[in-house]
């Protein structure tokens, strides 16, 4: 039976060895490993990219003091991207599973249609739920537009529920229950405690008045970094602003019509970071297409050329 | 591999379930209307789809366009020849660009004087090479509801293409698409039979993928897990709880097709049929299996591929449905904690549209439309059920299944309504408000029923086209065309002479300051919205559109009376009698056109067939009358029928159009009166006769058809 751990390892490095760069979780509160700006920001513009980590992630109207054992308030996401997709991206998939023990000899794997969008990130993409055994274990995603840009090249986003699938790998009846260090320290003993907690902070105990004041800042802060070109501070405390919307949703605090409002707030916070990190990126050249500065420029001229003939 | 045969494979990554059939449709359809056009029609046409693949066979193709000539005119033959009857170099010039030799030309006369013409002979394209340039265009113009980009930008289509199969008579067709070379070379299932293979044709191909398991036709398919899941269901000891779309889809997202069958736990049995089904079939894509009427605790879905050799399969599905069902049992649970009735008042949180308020607002008016339906059909023993079930009819929206299953919004509520012991009138109406829910499905039972699913509906459509919602050619996002369509069945099929204008009035009465319209123009452009349902309707049962017509321009507020006049004339069209009447009635209302009102004398009259005609018409009216009074419309038509003998003989022995002023103005009058009868089954003028039909009809053996 797998353990949390092993697969979280497992899952590093098959991707590492696919070229990703082994990157951490964002060190903000974020509602999922979309938002962590290596995905967000890094799919944008023509540079290649390839990163993968786990990043825990909040979602504290499904907090269950606990009690539930499938709803969590904060858990795990195995995040990958892949700037530009490859051709064979499916397949390596399939051999992630391999990676962390999945014999599909006899399981069952089905790619669901499953359309993915983002409205606080001006963000949609076109991919599949994957079905193991008629289990939801991963979201695949070809981003198609982020920020309100459309994309090109596009990326291609593969997020594990690391719980989940830990659990259905050994068919535990209770995600506290899964292990976490393999024979070990359980799912529980390290996370229940903060289920309950954080549970009763969200429904009971967070202060309306201080998230509100806490959006209002977090906004105007992000809006000034603008002014200044500081993208990823902005685009900082545009997830700041997010996790208080979703706080004071979860406690109850946000009306029909509000919601529509806070949420358009934060869409156009994230959608001017796009922009901003679009811009930014350009000013330094693109540094991460392949080649120097001057053999693009040379490189981009012949195909201009070309394109007239 | 066959003469004629071209076999197309496309293979993408997972296509949508959904996007599938019509996708392939689309393909096949202009492959062979694009092919058709060229002379190369094809004779047969087969499809095949898997999630993977997109597959068709054509047979019977051309080998290739037929030789033809075309005539290409060229200069005036003064300006091509000189005067020794030389070409000219605009002669020359013509003759290369039509790839024809100068001595080739030939003179002709035309309107305009000579010119000469150059005869370009086409050898006509090979199959092969009309194919090469049609097969990338179409699958590249499959009109695919959502598609997208991938790589460095490649697409747009509905998934990756991972690999193209174009063989024609057994050997490729050369294209390109999206970046993939087309081929001879393909694959089975991407993780039971990976590795590449050839194919020589159709034949090859079929069989090739049936070694691995893999049939392409989605019917047949479909076939083997219908029989496969009833004989499951046996073995469980029950029956399959039948649902024909499910299996459509199962059929789609597999192309080797197994058969999971799984169990869950029966103190489960508990939860209402309705949420284990529901549960079932949204999250697990299973159906149940039930018997004597009652559920077992199994279900059966599929799996891709043809077994289970670890029972891994079986127990991950077993897993996933006890976790849902334990959510369900959750939900049902506290659910019930909170009645119906104190449910009403949270939907003040609910909008129902931001321009239109909440559902709260919704429930009351509800509430109100259906007391003044009863009322108006004189339902007083039902008024009050139907005023409670009204307010009673959105609330499970506040429900937790209701918020996981939203396809259970309605049904959920009745039974809640059930559980909490609401009377059956009461729960049942809540149940069934969305009835009918397809063309076949039932209208509600009962008249609450009737009442609250009508005046949700009418209260939606008010709502909307008083905000200027209306829908617009295809784009209906309120599905107000469905909501017109269920008022229209329930007031057919429950025989309810209710007058959509007065209730839309008064629910627009209610809306109050909401609306955006003034309620008359709401009214205005209600009218032919539900006119045109009417139509539909009526139509779908048989009608001809002139019958219809005829039958509508007389009224439709009582719309079950409206039937029975179209059904009465749809049964008298094809007597002769008849038929001379709506064609004297036509030729009534040409003699009448442009002319003025003249005062009717009867001493005036002379001729005896117009005098005839004056009494047979006092008769008839008061005949008509009698017979409409008691809604006796195949008598009223016989009557009319009837006249037909003394209206032609009129017109036979009578000249209208009199020397005499006097004469010709009375009996214009005549005519008018005639015109004016009023016959409250069908406006006749609207009927279209065929001449030809009515006089082989009247002199044929068939005359009594």
């Amino acid at each position: 039976m797998s353990s949390f751990q092993e697969l979280t390892l497992k899952l590093s490095e098959f991707w590492a060895r696919e070229g990703c760069v082994l990157q951490q979780p964002y060190d903000l509160e974020v509602g999922a490993g979309t938002m962590h700006p290596d995905t967000f920001l890094r799919v944008l513009g023509p540079e290649p990219w390839r990163v993968a980590y786990a990043q825990p992630s909040r979602r504290p109207a499904d907090a269950r003091y606990g009690e539930n054992p499938f709803r969590l308030g904060k858990h795990y996401q195995f995040q990958v991207v892949l700037k530009p997709s490859p051709p064979d991206i499916q397949q390596l998939y399939v051999d992630s599973l391999a990676a962390i023990g999945v014999d599909l000899a006899v399981h069952d794997l089905r790619f669901e249609e499953d359309n993915w969008e983002a409205p606080t990130l001006g963000a949609w993409g076109v991919g599949w739920q994957v079905m193991l055994d008629g289990m939801e274990i991963t979201q695949f995603t070809y981003f198609q537009q982020a920020g309100g840009m459309t994309l090109d090249p596009i990326s291609a986003e593969i997020t594990y529920g690391l719980e989940r699938l830990t659990m259905f790998l050994g068919l535990s009846r209770s995600v506290y229950g899964i292990d976490w260090v393999p024979g070990g320290i359980d799912y529980g003993a390290v996370r229940h405690q903060d289920e309950v907690e954080l549970s009763r902070y969200y429904f009971e105990v967070a202060d309306i008045g201080y998230l509100r004041a806490q959006f209002d800042g977090a906004e105007a802060e992000a809006e000034r970094c603008l002014e200044v070109d500081l993208v990823l501070p902005a685009y900082e405390h545009a997830l700041k602003c997010s996790h208080a919307f979703n706080v004071l949703d979860a406690r109850g605090a946000v009306s029909v019509t509000e919601r529509v409002a806070l949420i358009k707030r934060v869409r156009d916070l994230a959608v001017a970071c796009a922009n901003g990190y679009v811009a930014s990126r350009e000013r330094l050249g693109f540094p991460l297409l392949p080649g120097t500065p001057e053999e693009r420029r040379a490189a981009a001229m012949v195909e201009a050329v070309d394109g007239e003939g | 591999m066959a003469k004629g045969e071209l076999l197309l494979e496309i293979r993408c990554e997972e296509i949508p379930a959904r996007m599938l059939s019509a996708g392939i449709r689309g393909l096949a359809t202009r492959l062979f209307e694009e092919l058709m056009g060229t002379s190369l029609g094809p004779r047969e046409v087969e499809t095949g789809i898997t999630p993977r693949r997109l597959v068709v066979f054509l047979k019977g193709i051309p080998e290739r366009e037929p030789e033809r000539d075309e005539e290409l005119q060229g200069p005036p033959a003064s300006a091509a020849y000189d005067a020794e009857g030389k070409p000219t170099r605009a002669a020359e010039g013509f003759a290369k660009r039509c790839g024809v030799e100068v001595e080739a030309l030939r003179r002709v006369e035309t309107e305009k004087g000579e010119y000469v013409v150059a005869v370009q002979h086409h050898e006509g394209r090979s199959a092969r090479e009309v194919l090469a340039e049609l097969i990338p265009r179409l699958i590249l113009e499959i009109p695919w509801p959502k598609t997208m980009r991938w790589g460095e930008g490649s697409g747009p289509f509905v998934r990756p293409v991972h690999g193209v199969v174009a063989l024609f008579e057994g050997e490729v067709v050369p294209f390109e698409l999206l970046g993939v070379a087309s081929g001879d070379t393909t694959v089975g299932h991407p993780r039971l039979s990976p590795e590449p293979f050839r194919v020589r044709g159709s034949a090859d191909y079929r069989r090739k993928l049936s070694r691995r398991g893999i049939e392409v036709r989605v019917d047949r398919r479909r076939e083997v897990l219908a029989e496969g899941m009833a004989k499951a269901a046996e073995e469980l000891g029950g029956s399959l709880v039948e649902d024909d779309e499910l299996l459509d889809r199962l059929a789609a997202i597999c192309e080797v097709p197994g058969i999971v069958e799984g169990r869950f736990e029966p103190e489960l049995l508990g939860l209402p049929r309705e949420v284990l089904t529901t549960s079932l079939r949204d999250h697990q894509s299973a159906l149940a299996v039930e018997s004597d009427g009652e559920l077992l605790p199994a279900f059966l879905t599929v799996m891709d591929r043809p077994d289970d050799p670890a029972g891994r399969v079986r127990a991950g599905n077993e897993w996933v449905v006890a976790a849902r069902l334990e959510d369900a049992r959750f939900f049902w649970q506290e659910d019930r904690k909170v009645a119906l009735a104190e449910r009403v008042d949270q939907l003040q949180n609910l909008t129902f549209h931001a321009a239109l308020g909440s559902y709260a607002e919704k429930a009351g008016r509800i509430r109100d439309l259906a007391d003044e339906i009863c009322e108006r059909l004189g339902w007083e023993v039902e008024r009050e059920a139907a005023r409670e079930a009204g307010l009673l009819l959105k609330a499970d929206l506040t429900t937790e299944m209701v918020k996981e299953f939203t396809s259970l919004q309605g049904v959920m509520g009745g039974v809640y309504a059930r559980e909490e012991g609401y009377p059956e009138a009461i729960w049942r109406a809540i149940y069934d408000q969305y009835r009918p829910t397809s063309v076949e499905d039932p209208v509600p039972n009962g008249r609450v029923g009737m009442a609250v699913a009508v005046a949700d509906r009418i209260d939606t459509m008010v709502g909307f086209f008083g905000r200027g919602m209306k829908p617009k050619g295809s784009k209906d996002p309120f599905g107000l065309r469905r909501a017109a369509q269920g008022v229209v069945r329930i007031l057919l099929e429950g025989g309810l002479d209710l007058d959509i204008d007065l209730v839309a009035a008064r629910a627009a009465r209610l809306y109050g300051e909401r609306l955006r319209a003034e309620a008359g123009e709401v009214l205005s452009d209600l009218r032919p919205f539900f006119d045109d349902r009417v139509r539909y309707i009526l139509g779908r049962r048989g009608f001809a559109f002139d019958e219809i017509e005829a039958g509508l321009a007389v009224g439709a507020a009582d719309l079950p009376d409206l039937a029975a006049r179209v059904e009465a004339l749809h049964d008298a069209r094809h007597e002769s009698a008849f038929l001379s009447v709506v064609l004297a009635a036509k030729r009534i209302l040409n003699i009448l056109k442009g002319s003025p009102e003249y005062e009717f004398h009867a001493e005036r009259l002379v001729e005896p067939a117009e005098k005839d005609l004056y009494d047979g018409a006092r008769r008839l009216k008061s005949e008509v009358e009698a017979a409409e009074g008691v809604k006796d419309y195949r008598s009223s038509l016989k009557h009319i029928g009837e006249f037909a003998e003394i209206l032609d003989r009129f017109f036979v022995e009578v000249l209208v159009m009199d020397e005499n002023r006097d004469l010709k103005e009375n009996r214009i009058a005549l005519l008018q009166l005639i015109h004016r009868t009023p016959s409250r089954t069908a406006r006749l003028t609207e009927m279209v006769v065929d001449r030809a039909e009515h006089r082989a009809r009247s002199e044929g053996p068939e005359t009594e058809g």
